[in-house]
């Protein structure tokens, strides 16, 4: 298994398992079989802190394309809309998240994982091209931030 | 419960949010120490499917209710009606603090044609009071001591108007529909009951203060949601068959005469008046 790198947030690690894939909509991505298993990376969660409500707005067996929009969740720090990390059909909603989403904090590579899907995990960045994703928006992504402080 | 005691249900909001969890525990914790209300905590309304503990407590409540929710007033009234739990429209004189979007949004929009309303409504009254008027407890508090008030009046005027009789030995459990003499108590459940976290449901909610029956939402359907009644009105037949996220039964009618309760589509215009009820 290759080795989990970490990108640090301040003083804060968010790590990046070496054996998942990782979509720019910060989501992760595990391939399994027929389907793919996605979730919140450490950064996401990070930013989003806690969960309080997660909701979709499409179901099982729906083809969905790239960046369509899926969903919602509400944290403490916003309420934003979720979307498609990839084109492809929906096998699966984690029911156990929808009936409490803290589990994404609490273990968002695990038990806090959001939905299956099948189809091809085609433009998935490897967790050092993710790194290198995240770095080169992490100047941005800052004073973005402090600008909402 | 007697009738002469008002039934408070407080509905929460589906999620985590601690704000809006204080809210209900601060209106939950001022209401227990007031006399004459039983107050009773269930899941999110929306939720609620036959089989659970929840809903059937909410059927099993005989008289008049209030109803706090996180879902706009006439959205839950109408979808108590749908699940048969019926009364008439109890007006409540909290209204949201910042109206000023829905006042524009009203003022534009027409008056809506006068629907068909509902239909066997008991006589009791149903308050619905929405938990996003106000962030402060008490405010909820003080409307649903007026409403107890208003309920209590209704109640001793009825009495009074009513010759006693010679010989009564029952208890005064009646049903809101005294006419059939039924006798209906609430079912009693234990909170963790009333509070096991439903499934998530979506379905449309028909407004029948606004319905005019003209069935384009059942013609556009695809999926078997709306059906026809005895009456030959439309209703909500098969509710789960709806697809999540599908607003399109909604759109398709003019005045927004069905609506989703938990769309995030922008806010429903209340009406001021009273929903219609025969």
């Amino acid at each position: 298994m290759a080795d989990a790198l970490i990108f640090m947030m301040g003083k804060f690690e968010a790590v990046l398992p070496g054996d998942l894939r990782f979509c720019r909509n910060h989501m992760w991505c595990r391939p399994a079989d027929e389907t793919l298993r996605f979730g919140f990376t450490s950064y996401a969660v990070r930013l989003m802190q806690d969960v309080y409500f997660l909701d979709w707005q499409v179901n099982v067996g729906d083809r969905v394309a790239e960046t369509q929009q899926i969903g919602h969740i509400e944290t403490s720090k916003a309420v934003s809309d979720l979307f498609a990390p990839l084109a492809g059909m929906l096998i699966q909603f984690n029911q156990d998240v929808l009936k409490d989403p803290s589990a994404i904090n609490v273990d968002n590579y695990g038990i806090g994982w959001l939905f299956e899907m099948s189809g091809p995990a085609r433009d998935t960045l490897s967790a050092q091209e993710y790194h290198d994703f995240l770095d080169a928006g992490w100047e941005k992504t800052q004073r973005m931030l402090k600008g909402h402080m | 419960m007697s009738r002469s005691r008002l039934a408070v249900v407080l509905a929460q909001a589906q999620g985590k949010n601690p704000a809006k969890r204080a809210l209900e525990e601060s209106i939950v914790a001022a209401l227990i120490m007031e006399s004459g209300l039983d107050v009773s905590v269930v899941p999110h309304l929306y939720d609620l499917d036959a089989e659970h503990t929840g809903r059937m407590f909410l059927e099993s409540i005989p008289g008049d209710m209030v109803l706090l929710s996180w879902l706009f007033p006439r959205a839950a009234f109408w979808l108590l009606d749908r699940d048969n739990i019926k009364g008439h429209w109890g007006e409540t004189q909290l209204k949201p603090v910042d109206n000023d979007d829905l006042d524009d949004e009203e003022a534009a929009t027409p008056e809506p044609p006068k629907g068909i309303g509902a239909l066997n409504v008991p006589d009791r009254f149903i308050y619905c009071l929405d938990l996003r008027d106000s962030n402060n407890h008490g405010a909820f508090v003080e409307e649903i001591r007026r409403i107890a008030a208003e309920c209590k009046t209704r109640q001793d005027a009825k009495t009074a108007a009513v010759a006693p009789k010679l010989l009564d030995l029952g208890t005064n459990l009646r049903n809101g529909d005294s006419k059939n003499g039924d006798i209906k108590t609430p079912v009693s459940f234990n909170p963790e009951q009333l509070l096991q976290t439903p499934d998530r449901r979506w379905y449309p909610v028909i407004d029948y203060s606004r319905c005019t029956n003209c069935l384009e939402c059942l013609d556009f359907c695809l999926f078997g949601v709306y059906g026809m009644d005895g009456h030959e009105r439309i209703n909500v037949e098969n509710q789960d068959n709806c697809k999540r996220g599908c607003p399109p039964a909604a759109a398709s009618v003019p005045s927004r005469r069905s609506c989703f309760p938990i769309t995030r589509l922008p806010r429903l215009p209340e009406r001021r008046s009273a929903p219609s009820a025969r």
